[in-house]
């Protein structure tokens, strides 16, 4: 009943308003009419009479106000009223309007497009029912790691039972051949255990996935693809299920294709097909064969499903027990052992905190929130000014009986509009910033899901960008705005300049020099890095070299005929016109692939507590120094001539002799790697150290042994050419496949376009282009707010400069005061920047390469820019000020 | 003012209409001047408070209103008890009452 009668008011006031004013109107008059005629029959004139009833009422329109104020849904109305006020005010000052939409656009736009990444790479959740409850486990040797031993697994699974609905495990990410109708190409797999997609409760698109058996290495030969392989790279081919197919030589039968849009558990990472986990061993060389049965290995990950009502923290504790009693058994091997499960909801991290990515996010969510705040401050300044303008306005408004928070919502409303605005420009400037970025060319075949589109949650973070921008911008310039004082609002003088609140806008403007000056300072650091990294003395020649790379074994080849076809390959090669050389390598610089080993040095003994030693390693043809030009100081290259059955030999690099034989001559002593203890290495010559990869840690020894030694079947060809040309690539894809049109040729890259890759140069180059739009979207901010306030204060002084040119001030003098503020400003500005860079100097030093996070060039080269740039700001509207004439500056008033 | 004093204002002012309003419908002026009467000036209600008690008591279903004439025949609102006002003013009489007698008892208690 209550609500009914609410409800009717409610429509009432809504959509019968003229009415209702109507009413109201009348209501108000005949009270006054009432009054006067009762006055009157008291004896008082009608002049008399009416007067007093004036008196008696007060104001008419402030009494409506407060009824109006009464009725149901007034908010609502007065926030439409707002609305339309605001809108009509933002139509009449189109350039004010224009400039504070694109501030907010912008700060929203570089905040949507750096959110949109860490949502893509860290938030967005494995699509699977009930992803919240999935895990992955991590466990502690001798440090948190991914990994896990099979055997481990398989504890683990049956002894966490209390704690997780099911276990499974799989092995990770690699490159295999697919051939499917003669056609081969690679495709990236992982190998999984049987009740893998049982545990994730996946449903495949078409047919069957890999079926749930009692043995988890089930040695089935099927195979399960991805949608987007199988839409790509298998022609969408309606009969998929069922096809025959040979995996690495070997037969298989495809019998599902998994849902659209899942790509695996592995974040970034696209996963293109999954076997089960016993294919593992008939599949892969020789060489990869290790360790499932080895329970010292870390060959798997390990993903669970929680129980229902298990809690993650619940399950800690049952894993805690399993990795004690673990532990318990295996004294020499697991002494304490530890294992945790992690949340796989936010994308798996590496487990021992040192995420980069996530540091970078946390660093560039730093720099935009920066790059926000400024933004807020710009428009905060832009709100106050206009303010000033409508002091007259706010004054009659309350005059007429609006009471003060009415007012405060007025302009809260209008900057609202604003905000949307922004809001929607800056989704429009964040789709183009995250598709640009999820556009950027990896340099590498590896399939990867960088995909940055925009879901509800970039939405949310949008539009709450937006709300804090409106709040932080909005709320100082309507508090200030409402409290106007009638008496001096209302006496005409344009001239009463409140000096308290140019206070306030000055501080603005001072962080905002500072805080463009820390965007500059840390775009800066980026930009040298960059250019150090680029300008690194690498150790080879990466110009005119070519890489691609060669399978054999993806394509059923053995040892023995891999062997073979590359020494055919190489041959032939090497005949082409314009190859000046050719070699093979395991792994290339800056590639995603590194090898390492574990040595016994002959006569080395490392000190208690340091680390074994060891090196990165790489298995080489000959030529390859010649092919690489890393030149040989000492000794002799890699020949033909060493074989499977010569003497084991290896080559050197001046860190690896400088670290295991210093102050000696390393060239025929000796050495045996932990994993292949039966042969004896013997040096046999010293090369110049090349850069491979992690470029801000300083160069580790390395060491190379000849292929044919230690026989992989993946390997890179490196052509040296005279000229690099789309002819010479073709020639050689071209050649490899007349050897064998089966073998695929993948990762085809100049060797300078490879140095772009993600471990190489590429996120360098990314977070300086990135840092250096921030600063400069920041610097123009700064530069802007400056130009503001001095032009602002400069008009206001117009009166006064006026004054003290008729009195004779020279236009230096008169230019000197007022590029004082602009100066003090500037210097305040830079000193409270300088303060904030150094503040987060340990973040960003983590991504820097030779160059310090206070580095004193940076420093003082970026402050003199924005000085500069911000002095001059501010000298123009100084000049303009000198120029103002007297006469009219003092009759304008 | 502190607010705990508006309210009570508030509500009182709320209760006096009511009991002013049980006898016969008035218009705004006659409620005013009823009031002023009945507590010998005590309580002069100023149009600034009269009308937004007026409109709020009638959104809220406790009063409704009717055009008609004035007893020198002009045109007036007049405002009349709807039952769920009159079941309001029972309400807040005997609240009034109970408050009273609980402030009355404390002052003796204190003297």
């Amino acid at each position: 009943m209550k609500w009914l009668s609410l409800g009717s008011s409610f429509f009432r006031n809504l959509f019968r308003r003229k009415q209702a004013e109507q009413s109201l109107d009348d209501e108000v008059s005949s009270y006054v009419e009432l009054l006067v005629a009762e006055k009157m029959k008291r004896g008082l004139t009608e002049q008399e009479a009416r007067r007093d009833a004036r008196l008696e009422m007060g104001g008419s329109s402030q009494i409506k106000e407060e009824v109006r104020n009464i009725r149901v849904g007034a908010w609502l109305f007065t926030f439409l009223q707002d609305i339309r006020h605001g809108l009509r005010l933002l139509r009449n000052q189109p350039l004010f309007t224009l400039a504070a939409v694109l501030i907010f656009s912008i700060g929203i736009g570089a905040n949507t497009t750096i959110f949109s990444m860490v949502n893509g790479l860290l938030m967005r959740p494995v699509p699977v029912p009930g992803s919240e409850r999935l895990t992955y486990l991590i466990q502690k040797r001798d440090r948190w790691r991914n990994g896990f031993s099979y055997p481990d697994f398989e504890e683990v699974r049956r002894q966490a039972g209390e704690a997780f609905s099911d276990v499974a495990a799989l092995r990770i990410f690699q490159m295999d051949g697919l051939s499917v109708n003669g056609k081969s190409q690679p495709i990236w797999t992982e190998y999984v255990t049987s009740n893998f997609f049982s545990m994730l409760e996946v449903r495949p698109a078409m047919g069957s996935l890999i079926p749930s058996s009692q043995n988890l290495k089930s040695k089935d030969p099927v195979m399960v693809v991805s949608y987007s392989y199988w839409k790509n790279h298998l022609g969408g081919d309606p009969n998929i299920v069922g096809q025959k197919a040979t995996l690495n030589g070997t037969l298989v039968t495809i019998i599902g294709v998994t849902p659209e849009g899942f790509t695996g558990l592995t974040p970034i990472l696209e996963t293109q097909g999954y076997l089960p986990l016993g294919m593992y061993a008939s599949t892969q060389p020789q060489q990869n064969k290790d360790d499932l049965s080895d329970p010292r290995g870390d060959g798997v990950l390990v993903f669970a499903r929680l129980q229902d009502g298990i809690t993650l923290g619940k399950s800690q504790s049952v894993l805690a027990v399993i990795a004690h009693r673990l532990a318990a058994e295996n004294p020499a091997t697991k002494k304490d052992l530890m294992i945790r499960a992690a949340s796989l909801g936010s994308g798996m991290l590496s487990p021992d905190g040192s995420n980069s990515l996530l540091a970078a996010s946390i660093l560039f969510f730093v720099l935009s929130g920066l790059l926000l705040l400024l933004a807020s401050a710009n428009v905060a300044n832009l709100l106050l000014v206009r303010a000033i303008g409508r002091n007259r306005e706010m004054a009659v408004r309350s005059a007429l009986g609006a009471r003060r928070f009415r007012l405060v919502r007025q302009v809260l409303a209008e900057t609202l509009l604003l905000g949307l605005l922004g809001c929607a420009g800056g989704a429009v400037l964040g789709s183009v910033g995250s598709s640009i970025i999820s556009r950027v060319p990896l340099q590498s075949d590896i399939p990867m899901v960088l995909d940055f589109h925009f879901d509800w949650r970039v939405f949310s973070f949008a539009v709450g960008a937006g709300v804090f921008l409106t709040l932080v911008s909005g709320l100082v310039p309507a508090l200030r705005a409402a409290r106007v004082n009638l008496n001096d609002a209302l006496r005409e003088s344009s001239r009463s300049y409140s000096s308290h609140r140019q206070r306030f806008r000055t501080f603005l403007v001072v962080a905002q020099v500072g805080g463009s000056l820390m965007l500059l300072i840390v775009a800066g650091l980026f930009v040298r890095s960059l250019h150090n990294v680029q300008n690194l003395d690498l150790g080879f020649d990466p110009g005119h070299v070519i890489n691609f790379g060669v399978d054999p074994h993806t394509a059923g080849y053995d040892d023995v005929r891999g062997r073979e076809f590359y020494r055919e390959l190489l041959e032939r090669v090497r005949a082409l016109p314009g190859v000046e050389s050719a070699s093979l390598a395991a792994t290339i610089p800056m590639g995603p692939e590194d090898l390492g080993a574990e040595l016994k040095i002959e006569g080395y003994q490392e000190a208690p507590g340091q680390p074994k030693p060891a090196a990165d390693m790489n298995l080489v043809s000959s030529s390859y120094f010649q092919t690489m030009h890393i030149p040989v100081v000492h000794g002799r290259h890699i020949q033909d001539t060493d074989t499977e059955t010569s003497q084991r030999v290896a080559i050197i690099s001046e860190a690896m002799a400088q670290t295991y034989w210093p102050g000696r001559d390393p060239i025929g002593r000796t050495f045996t790697r932990s994993g292949d203890p039966g042969h004896t290495w013997q040096v046999v010559g010293i090369v110049k150290n090349i850069r491979k990869g992690l470029l801000m840690t300083p160069v580790s020894p390395a060491l190379y042994v000849p292929m044919a030694q230690d026989y992989r079947s993946r390997q890179t060809l490196q052509v040296r050419t005279s000229a690099i040309s789309s002819e010479a690539i073709t020639q050689i894809i071209g050649l490899v496949h007349s050897m064998d049109a089966t073998v695929p040729v993948f990762d085809v890259r100049t060797m300078t376009q490879a140095l772009d890759s993600p471990d190489g140069f590429l996120l360098f180059r990314l977070a300086a282009a990135m840092a250096s739009s921030m600063g400069l979207l920041g610097l123009v901010l700064a530069v802007v707010g400056v130009y503001g306030v001095i032009s602002y204060s400069a008009a206001q002084r117009t009166h006064e400069i006026g004054i003290r040119i008729a009195l004779g001030a020279r236009p230096g003098q008169v230019l000197k005061t007022i590029l004082r503020q602009g100066v003090m400003i500037v210097l305040c500005g830079l000193a409270f920047g300088i303060l904030a860079a150094i503040a987060i100097a340990k973040l960003v030093g983590s991504f820097l390469v030779d160059v310090s996070a206070v580095d004193p060039v940076t420093y003082v080269g970026v402050s003199a820019l924005l000085a500069s740039i911000a002095l001059l700001a501010s000298f123009i509207p100084a000049w303009r000020a000198t120029r103002v004439d007297p006469m009219l500056a003092l009759r304008c008033e | 003012m502190p607010s705990n004093q508006v309210e009570l204002l508030q509500g009182t002012l709320d209760l006096l209409i009511l009991k002013t309003l049980a006898l016969a419908p008035l218009h705004g002026l006659g409620i005013s001047q009823r009031l002023e009467q009945v507590t010998r000036g005590t309580f002069q209600v100023k149009p600034g408070s009269l009308f937004p008690a007026l409109h709020r008591m009638e959104e809220r279903d406790w009063l409704a209103s009717f055009w008609g004439e004035s007893e020198n025949n002009r045109r007036a609102k007049f405002y009349e008890l709807t039952r769920t006002g009159r079941r309001r003013l029972e309400l807040e009489t005997e609240r009034w009452k109970q408050i009273s007698i609980a402030v009355a008892r404390t002052l003796e208690a204190n003297s």
